[in-house]
């Protein structure tokens, strides 16, 4: 309880230091492979933004927009996981995954193993540097489905 | 714009943020449904002004539980919002009628000014905002442009630097529209068009919704202001 007041008061006393500096960026990536030994898959983004979006979809966004809104509660869970890895933060994370993938969403494969790794964008001079800085376990998903 | 006024179209604001936030968590089957259904019931008494002070009551107890099951907020910013207006509404109505509450809704019209002077500060303080720098990051590697094509407006050095600038002057000049109603009128149009940009650029809907459920409650700290001065 001490907790959850101790959340509450940010919320009643707020700092509203929005976008003071632009810190570095994180990306959700996934993979799947056949085996913990096995990581022949390359790592794909989960839920990358769309090259476009139309007017009337923005619109709509307006009223309708839960999966935006999750990706964003995701930036503050990769932020919090690798601020302090706590195993709640990355469960969050693989929770979303997984759902995905055993919903169909994702890719279809013939491969079992799912792990997502967290890569931080940052500026350097010119460059756009990424840095991983999280790495999770391996997790069968077929325990998962069955 | 009367107490009692600003009140009630503060809680209406609220509750239909409220109940678009909620739908769209029904959604979700990770999170956790239950207490969005109880929200939309609590936050449809509050619309309908049907036992205000429960509904205001059972959505507090429900903020609570939505910290402790996302460990934390769930949308930064729009979040703490929702928490500061729900948590002055809920005192405003328990508060014995006369100062007190309006110390409860006065504190919110203070915040609201806050979240735009601060936020302005904070940038017109940092190179980085003043030369266009950063917006041109948050363009182009952040995670909130929604489009990638969108990532195009980093390479206008120009356009950011104009826009950096506009968005700073609105927000640190914010406080000086308390002067007249008319002139805070403007600012909170202005004020709304922003969240409006944010929501459309980076997909931020919850703030738009969220920030003008506290209008109200700067309207009347104006007028109320402007009792007090005179």
């Amino acid at each position: 309880m001490v907790r959850v007041l101790m959340l509450l008061l940010p919320g009643l006393i707020p700092s509203w230091k929005f976008f003071k500096t632009i810190e570095p960026s994180p990306r959700v990536q996934w993979r799947l492979s056949s085996g913990p030994d096995h990581t022949e898959n390359t790592w794909q983004e989960f839920r990358p933004r769309p090259e476009r979006v139309s007017g009337a979809e923005i619109v709509k966004r307006l009223f309708w927009n839960p999966d935006w809104n999750e990706a964003l509660f995701l930036v503050s869970l990769a932020e919090r996981l690798t601020l302090h890895a706590t195993p709640r933060s990355a469960q969050e994370i693989l929770r979303r995954i997984k759902n995905e993938l055993l919903s169909g969403q994702l890719s279809d494969h013939s491969v079992n193993y799912l792990q997502f790794r967290l890569v931080f964008l940052h500026r350097e001079g010119e460059e756009i540097v990424e840095e991983v800085t999280y790495l999770s376990q391996f997790f069968d998903m077929s325990e998962e489905a069955a | 714009m009367t107490f009692h006024v600003a009140l009630r179209v503060t809680e209406i604001l609220l509750a239909l943020a409220f109940i678009q936030q909620s739908v769209e968590h029904l959604r979700r089957p990770t999170d956790s449904q239950l207490i969005f259904l109880l929200r939309i019931a609590c936050s449809l008494a509050v619309f309908f002004g049907l036992q205000t002070t429960w509904g205001l009551c059972g959505l507090c107890i429900i903020s609570l539980a939505m910290l402790h099951r996302f460990d934390g907020p769930y949308n930064g910013g729009s979040d703490r919002m929702s928490l500061l207006v729900l948590w002055c509404l809920f005192l405003a109505q328990i508060l014995p009628s006369g100062p007190l509450q309006e110390a409860a809704l006065g504190y919110l019209a203070i915040q609201l000014v806050l979240s735009y002077f601060v936020s302005g500060w904070v940038k017109l303080v940092n190179p980085e905002w003043r030369t266009g720098r950063a917006l041109r990051d948050v363009f182009a590697f952040s995670a909130y442009p929604v489009s990638e094509s969108l990532r195009v407006l980093a390479n206008r050095p120009t356009l950011t630097r104009v826009m950096s600038w506009a968005v700073m002057i609105f927000e640190v000049l914010f406080p000086i529209s308390l002067v007249s109603q008319p002139v805070l009128i403007v600012a909170l149009c202005v004020g709304a068009v922003f969240h409006l940009a944010n929501a459309c650029l980076f997909g931020l809907n919850r703030f738009l919704w969220i920030w003008l459920a506290a209008y109200p409650s700067i309207l009347w700290f104006q007028s109320h202001l402007g009792e007090l001065l005179s």
